[in-house]
């Protein structure tokens, strides 16, 4: 499984907020043991789903030290659960959005529902630390098919 | 917000209780008090009063007494 787990920008406004989506198949092999008889999408990747997508709306905008990275996560909350094969709705709000650190409120729904509910707090990690010339292949989709959303390099 | 309120305040940001924290509490007693525990500081006091620590109120920030002067500058301490 690669840890990808956002498949695609739907809406997004950097910085301010966004809202992508995720399908996991029942084909994935975690669904073996999560749980025997019983698929369904753990609470961490559904947290990490919603990580991800507001990380994205934090490094499209260009003007952090570093990429997103997830540093804390607030009183989330699974209310439903969401079975392989479903379409998961990523929303993400950013609360605050400072040079060292950014908050966001995110939520993921499913057939209109919300399942799952957190808050989270990002630090930025410099990009340094990452392999030299990598680029989000989520966000370069979204841009190429939204080149105007693109933020211009400073 | 009175002393007490503020210490309580603070203990709830290092997820301590009120008891356990006093004015002379230095970081070095605080577990959560680490780079992260900084930054939700710095956060905390930013969307819960709208105060912006500057870079010299970070690097001098050492114990819960020093947090409640940043509080008290910006008139957020009676």
């Amino acid at each position: 499984m690669r840890f990808i787990l956002v498949d695609r920008i739907l809406e997004l406004e950097p910085g301010k907020r966004i809202t992508a989506i995720k399908v996991l198949p029942v084909s994935e092999e975690l669904f073996r043991d999560h749980f025997p008889g019983f698929p369904v999408v753990p609470g961490v990747i559904l947290t990490e789903m919603m990580a991800q997508a507001a990380g994205r709306c934090l490094d499209a905008e260009g003007t952090h030290p570093g990429r997103a990275m997830l540093g804390k996560i607030n009183g989330a909350i699974f209310r439903e659960w969401v079975k392989p094969d479903q379409e998961i709705l990523l929303h993400a709000t950013i609360t605050q959005n400072r040079p060292a650190y950014a908050t966001a409120e995110c939520c993921a729904e499913v057939e209109g529902k919300t399942v799952c509910s957190a808050g989270l707090f990002f630090v930025f990690v410099p990009y340094e630390r990452f392999a030299a010339g990598h680029q989000d292949e989520v966000l370069l989709a979204y841009w190429k098919t939204h080149p105007d959303a693109r933020p211009k390099p400073i | 917000m009175t002393q007490t309120e503020s210490v309580a305040w603070i203990a709830q940001v290092f997820e301590m209780t009120p008891d356990q924290l006093t004015p002379d509490t230095h970081r070095d007693n605080v577990p959560a008090w680490d780079s992260l525990g900084v930054l939700t500081l710095m956060a905390s006091l930013d969307s819960d009063f709208g105060i912006v620590m500057t870079d010299e109120d970070i690097q001098a920030v050492k114990t819960v007494c020093d947090i409640l002067d940043v509080m008290r500058r910006h008139g957020k301490l009676g």
